[in-house]
């Protein structure tokens, strides 16, 4: 007989440990034991059976992996922790003694380090160690800047203290900054529960959500002890995340932060990029605010920029001549490898666009109304290239010009209604030039009024839309989120319906319409699913108010008599493919009634293989099949309803 | 005497007048007139004739003495009434008390250095001590001297404006009003105002109020909140006595000690201390809070490359990445597309249900500019939920499978590569009474042969279900089996009815005579053999295994030729591919139970002695020297040359009912009776590769298409048999695929028995059942 085993000895109960056994086994308070946890990124793991890991009779609800906690023992936080805990000990005991002067030494040391006070830690250490390489910690970016810039917006409180607040604002309008000089800002969505945005850096795509700017509510129970551990975190995080990027691009950071400035609510002006080298920081310096700096005087601008185009041109023509000279010169670049000869086959390459999307909006310059959401529209257009935006003074510092009649002002963005009564009097608003002054309908000739979301969806589609569409007080086309990717038989907003729907679809719709027509015309066979009139399609839809009776009786018959269902179960088996070649062949000639039972055939006939292909699958295959079966089934018929819906709306817009 | 007392009365009388502080301080009155306590004891007479006196004082002297004698004659009784009792009545009165012990120290003040008194004799000749008049002045003890006190409390004066007096001394005295001056003089005074005018009326004497240079002064001074009076400097120097004073001599001559000259090394420890502690920074220069703090701050924020010597380690195995966040989709936009809208029900859905059951924490909503976008309520707490799942929540890597269901799904070939195969009914042969037991499709497929449980052996033409041919072979037992010789050279048929086996040649008209003739030939040759005694000599006293013989003139007309006897029942015949040899299986034949016939040489050998299990059937391989033996569980694979086990084959079904092996040889399929149908790849392993349980009744029969076709069917005792594509490829390395593609339902199940056994057509993909019911069915 072997060796008699205990229980709880080896296997799963000794590879995991509830949290009681490890907050024990560290010898911490629990809310310590939480803050290391997060700050390692140890989390709670799942054994395969609990019953045989759990030693207590009571259901644990949480268990480790007792090699994390273990790793956990070596933490130099840990001894922080406990120095922390032995000075609130003595301090409390201090009080309890009455001694509120020694108590209050040792609360003074605590603030002094070099007095043995209060435990002084960083987590560098945590963060190389969680992140070994930088990609790493660019990976794990998403969770970080969507908690940072939601704390930039919160309303300070006991919990929130406001020099947090103040240093996640400046981390985020840093990084921000880091975005726009390096233009990686790839995509925006204007989603109702903020704005997202999509950065690449470095080959990973980076999304966070900012929140607009509001004051948050903040509902239900919401332990901002757990939150800020996390913000405290991710600012170290983000503050060495933040200084390799800008070493990357030869920036210094911290970049000089103008603390007047801030408080005018500059914020992205605020900061005054230098390059690592004095030479490159005048270049730098200017990419952010030096417009903002000569704006307020339009006519020396004018005068200074006729003069800088003159010398461009100058250099330009120089520069032609130069290029020629320089062709050979050797480059980083790829080079474009064309086929010499047909036959050989392609290999992709790396794409050059004509249009840097970084350069979108580089030869404008914006103006932005006081109604629009300054701080995200900046951001995005200087992300893009812009160079020169204004806003409305009340919007806060930094702008290029606060003078709404700015002649250099090549768009602006406007988000309030056309006030009618203001339209019939200067009819049409932007060809008006005689009235001058800045009423609500006022347009200033040779610039282009758009709303926010021209910006948006420019940007998404890296060209520049039309803005006619988006014109003020414009209903406007649907905002699409520029993150789903279409895959295969999903529902999709923006390819015509006709593409997408399934023949049975299709077949039931024009049925439907015909039904509704009542047009029992000329028969015409016209079967292209795809066909983009409508007219047409309601014509050719005609001749089947008068068989749709008809099939429904055939249909009654078949559920009456099995023996005859399986007579033509039978025929359609044999007659199977035959029916489906003829089908493709005489599809314009046919009926579509004869369509639909075809396809009706042909469904079952699908159905069948299934279900004998199903039979070969065994028992546990056959489990995991109908279980995707399902969901793809419930997927289907989202896609379906939606389908339906705009099909419907389509009717109702045609009508 | 009398006229002094008097003296004395007036004298107390005046002072009464001139201050009421010494009537109401009986203090003095004790001292002063020891002796004359009547007075004291009858205070309220004295009062009264005080009050009285006040009324008449100043006006009329008269009055005056008229007083005096009442106070004399009040006096005289008290004096009667005689000291004793008087002192008793003193007593009494806590007042007087205090002036008795008054009383006694006045024999020491004799001693007093000055006395404040005379001693003089009185009426008795007693000692009687006169004591000073006190002369209240300034400096006096008195500090209670005042003038008349009005004693009408906090009330208004104006109450008094009838009345000649203004109030009550402190002896209840009226304190008239004084005169006022007439008209003129108040004009005058309104005119010129006279120093210190004030405007008031003093309370006490219902004089004008009028203050004096000092006193306005002091109240300038305590207005200003100055000092009341400037007479001296309230802080003035110290007079610092000892520097002040330049000593000439030591205070002591000791001599000077060393540490007045010698610097303190304790001190020098000290300042040494706190100069490390300057050095190593311990110990900062002060500044402001605020600015500590900031400098704290930046001292927290290092800014320096973490990753500069980043070195790429393999992730951890165990670790699992917190998953991301999904991307929002179109319906999280501001501006989605209308359709993406809630419908008025799905609305209602939403809202009605619990919070968690629902799919989407959110409902499109759809905003028809950027500015009218409200503040999304529960971004915080949704940021929280998160924060809670990367810490709190247990994370397994769980395989979602994101792949299309279809792909789980076998490679299927397509139907119209499955094709063809028998889908139809095509025949029905009916003539057999009782059950179909056994059919078989000659080599050529003409001809179809079919055995029942009446005993005959019938053949069909295949394609009209004519019935040709038909023998009773006896009329017991039935005919368990038929089966035709494989080569196409003769047209022999093999029938198995109780023991005997037999070999006949169904002539009928579509057989040409030189066919029949072939196969008679064949049939012969062996009786040659057999007499001309090459059989090998059976051992003696030992039956053989089996007689051959003709089965009798009545038999050979109809076209049997030989008979075949064995020891048991044989229910197997199969033939070996060139036609010489065929075996049969008799389960219950125990040692017996399988049996090699040949044909050339009408020789019947049992190969095996003994056997494991009861054999069920038996066949030979469709290529090699082998030879298969099913018993209940296994299949056994013989060598007939080498003579020895090669393969035991262990389909794990319980009990056998048949199996056949694929014409490419690598291959088998197993029925049994518990449902299950197996396929076995030879080469792969003793096991089944495939098990199929498509039926709901045993199976009694498997076949291969034996034409080129990948086909298989299954026979079983539901009534129905099963079409399979089963295509064994030609690469070995690829395996088989089983496709199951027709369920031929017909026969009807008699007695729990359905389909008894199926042969396929030789080339075409028809195939040929025997039924229960009686009936055997073409399908094509």
């Amino acid at each position: 007989m072997g060796k008699l085993r205990k229980k709880g000895q080896a296997g799963q109960a000794k590879n995991y440990i509830t949290r009681t056994q490890a907050v024990k086994k560290l010898q911490l308070s629990l809310p310590d034991f939480r803050k290391l946890c997060i700050w390692k990124g140890i989390y709670p793991r799942e054994p395969r059976s609990r019953k045989k890991v759990s030693r207590s009779a009571t259901a644990s609800t949480t268990f480790y992996y007792t090699k994390d906690i273990q790793y956990l023992l070596h933490e130099p936080l840990l001894q922080k922790f406990r120095d922390q805990k032995v000075l609130e000990k003595k301090i409390s005991r201090a009080l309890g003694r009455g001694d509120v002067g020694d108590a209050a030494r040792l609360e003074r040391n605590a603030a002094r380090p070099d007095k043995t006070g209060k435990p002084r830690y960083t987590l560098h250490h945590v963060i190389r160690e969680r992140y070994p390489t930088f990609i790493d910690a660019l990976r794990d970016l998403d969770d970080c800047l969507s908690m940072l810039f939601l704390f930039a917006n919160l309303p300070s409180t006991t919990a929130v203290p406001a020099k947090m607040i103040a240093r996640c604002e400046r981390l985020c309008l840093e990084f921000e900054h880091y975005l726009i000089t390096s233009h990686s800002l790839r995509k925006s969505f204007l989603s109702i529960k903020g704005i997202y945005y999509q950065a690449s850096i470095q080959g990973e795509d980076i999304l966070w959500l900012v929140p607009y700017k509001f004051n948050q509510r903040v509902v239900g129970d919401v332990d901002f002890r757990i939150m800020g551990t996390f913000v405290e975190f991710y600012m170290t995080l983000l503050g060495f995340v933040n200084y390799r990027l800008y070493t990357s691009v030869g920036l210094k950071y911290p970049p000089k932060f103008d603390q007047l400035k801030d408080d005018q609510g500059a914020e992205l002006a605020a900061f005054a990029l230098e390059g690592v080298n004095l030479a490159a920081g005048e270049e730098t310096k200017a990419i952010t605010n030096g417009e903002a700096e000569h704006g307020p005087d339009p006519k020396v601008q004018a005068e200074v920029d006729k003069i800088v185009q003159q010398l461009r041109d100058e250099t330009d023509e120089k520069d032609d001549g130069a290029a020629e000279d320089d062709e050979e010169k050797p480059s980083d670049a790829i080079d474009k490898f064309e086929p010499v000869a047909p036959g050989g086959d392609v290999l992709p390459q790396p794409s050059y666009s004509s249009s840097d999307p970084a350069q979108l909006f580089s030869k404008f310059t914006f103006f932005l109304s006081r109604e629009t959401p300054r701080q995200s529209l900046e951001f995005i257009l200087r992300a893009f290239g812009c160079k020169r935006i204004g806003w409305d003074s009340v919007l806060g510092e930094g702008s290029f010009t606060t003078d709404e009649s700015d002649p250099s002002i090549t768009h602006q963005i406007v988000d309030r209604p056309v006030v009618q009564a203001a339209t019939s009097d200067e009819g049409d608003g932007e060809d008006n030039q005689t009235s001058q002054k800045v009423g609500p309908n006022h347009r200033y000739p040779g610039r282009v009024y758009v709303q926010p979301q021209w910006v948006w969806d420019s940007v998404n589609d890296e060209e520049l839309k039309s803005p006619e569409v988006y014109a003020p007080g414009a209903a406007l086309p649907p905002h699409l989120s520029p993150f789903v990717k279409p895959t295969q038989g999903q529902y999709d907003p923006t390819v015509p319906l006709e593409e997408q729907q399934t023949e049975g679809e299709a077949i039931d719709a024009e049925l439907e319409d015909a039904g509704e027509a009542g047009e029992a015309s000329e028969v015409e066979n016209d079967m292209d699913i795809a066909s983009d009139e409508d007219d047409e399609e309601e014509e050719e839809d005609g001749d089947f108010g008068g068989f749709s009776g008809e099939e429904e009786e055939a249909s009654e018959d078949d559920e009456e008599s099995a023996t005859l269902q399986r007579q033509r179960e039978l025929e359609a088996e044999i007659a199977g493919k035959a029916v489906q070649g003829d089908r493709k062949v005489d599809a314009k000639t046919k009926a579509k009634l004869e369509e639909k039972k075809a396809l009706e055939r042909r469904k079952k006939q699908e159905a069948e293989d299934l279900e004998r292909a199903k039979g070969m699958l065994s028992k546990k295959k056959r489990k995991l099949f109908e279980q995707m079966q399902y969901t793809n089934n419930k997927k289907s018929a989202e896609d379906m309803k939606l389908r339906e819906k705009r099909r419907r709306l389509e009717k109702e817009r045609k009508a | 005497m009398g006229s002094k007392l008097t003296d004395k009365k007036r004298k107390s009388r005046e002072s009464d007048s001139e201050s009421d502080d010494e009537l109401g301080n009986g203090l003095f009155d004790g001292v002063l007139s020891q002796s004359e306590d009547e007075e004291d004891y009858l205070p309220s007479d004295g009062d009264d004739e005080d009050v009285d006196e006040s009324e008449s004082e100043g006006t009329e002297g008269s009055e005056d003495e008229e007083d005096e004698d009442d106070i004399l004659s009040d006096d005289i009784p008290s004096d009667v009434d005689g000291e004793e009792e008087i002192n008793r009545l003193v007593k009494q009165q806590g007042q007087l008390e205090i002036t008795e012990p008054g009383v006694d120290p006045k024999p020491k003040g004799d001693d007093g250095v000055e006395k404040n008194y005379r001693v003089e004799r009185d009426a008795n000749g007693g000692e009687r001590y006169v004591y000073e008049e006190i002369d209240p002045v300034y400096d006096s003890d008195d500090s209670d001297a005042k003038g008349p006190v009005n004693t009408i409390g906090d009330i208004p004066l104006s109450f008094y404006d009838s009345y000649p007096h203004i109030g009550y001394d402190i002896n209840g005295k009226k304190i008239m009003r004084p005169a006022t001056g007439d008209a003129l003089q108040s004009l005058l005074d309104s005119i010129e105002v006279p120093k210190g005018w004030t405007g008031l009326t003093d309370v006490n004497t219902g004089n004008p109020l009028n203050l004096t240079q000092d006193e306005l002064e002091l109240v300038r001074r305590v207005q200003m909140g100055l000092l009341p009076n400037d007479l001296e400097d309230p802080y003035p120097d110290t007079v610092e006595y000892f520097t002040s004073i330049e000593e000439k001599m030591p205070l002591s001559s000791a001599p000077e000690p060393k540490r007045r000259f010698l610097p303190s090394k304790n001190e020098a420890k000290q300042v040494m201390k706190l100069v490390r502690a300057i050095r190593e920074g311990r110990i900062l220069p002060y500044k402001p809070p605020e600015e500590r703090e900031r400098e704290e701050e930046e001292q927290e924020e290092v800014h320096f490359d973490l990753w500069q010597n980043e070195e790429p380690q393999a992730p951890n195995p165990m670790h699992i990445p917190a998953p991301k966040l999904a991307p929002p989709g179109y319906d999280l936009s501001y501006n989605p597309p209308e359709e993406y809208l809630p419908s008025k029900e799905e609305r209602e859905a939403w809202e009605n249900a619990d919070p968690e059951d629902r799919e989407k924490e959110y409902l499109p909503q759809k905003h028809n500019a950027l500015r009218k976008v409200p503040a999304w309520g529960s971004l915080v707490k949704e940021r929280f939920e998160r924060c809670m799942d990367l810490y709190l929540a247990p994370r397994i890597r769980k395989n979602r499978l994101n792949i299309d269901p279809n792909s789980l799904l076998p490679k299927l070939p397509s139907p119209s590569e499955l094709k063809p195969f028998p889908t139809v009914v095509q025949t029905i042969f009916r003539g057999h009474e009782g059950r179909v037991r056994s059919v078989s499709v000659d080599p050529t497929g003409v001809a179809l042969a079919t055995g029942g449980d009446d005993g005959t052996v019938r053949v069909w033409e295949l394609l009209t279900g004519r019935q040709v041919w038909s023998v009773r072979l006896n009329s017991d037992e039935p005919v368990n089996a038929v089966r035709w010789r494989p080569t196409k050279d003769a047209f022999i048929l093999a029938a198995a009815a109780g023991e005997d086996i037999f070999l006949m040649v169904p002539t009928h008209a579509s057989v040409t005579p030189a066919l029949d003739q072939t196969s008679r030939d064949v049939l012969a040759t062996g009786f040659g053999y057999a007499t001309n005694g090459q059989q090998p000599a059976q051992p003696a006293g030992k039956e053989p295994p089996a007689k051959w013989a003709r089965p009798g003139t009545k038999l050979e007309d109809e076209g049997v030729l030989i008979r075949i006897t064995v020891r048991s029942t044989v229910k197997v015949i199969n033939w070996h591919r060139r036609g010489d040899h065929f075996a049969t299986v008799s389960p219950t034949g125990q040692r017996s139970s399988v049996a090699i016939h040949t044909l050339s040489k009408h020789l019947t050998q049992i190969p095996f002695r003994k056997l494991s299990g009861l054999a069920q059937t038996a066949a030979f391989h469709p290529l090699r020297p082998l030879f298969f033996v099913a018993t209940q569980r296994t299949i056994r694979c013989y060598d007939l040359q080498k003579l020895e086990l090669v393969k035991v084959v262990q389909p794990g079904a319980k009990w056998i009912s048949s199996f056949d092996i694929h014409p490419g040889g690598d291959n088998l399929i197993v029925g049994s009776y518990d449902k299950r149908l197996l396929w076995h790849d030879l080469d792969l392993s003793n096991r089944p590769y495939k098990t199929m349980r498509f039926h709901g009744e045993a199976i009694r029969q498997v076949r291969y298409h034996k034409g080129g076709l990948p086909l298989f069917a299954d026979a079983s005792d539901d009534g129905s048999l099963q079409i399979f594509h089963g295509k064994v490829p030609n690469d070995q390395l690829e395996n088989p695929t089983i496709v199951p593609v027709k369920m031929l339902k017909g026969h009807k199940v008699v007695n729990k028995l359905g389909v008894l056994d199926i042969d396929w057509h030789p080339r075409e993909p028809w195939c040929v059942s025997a039924g229960a019911d009686g009936t055997a069915r073409l399908w094509m």
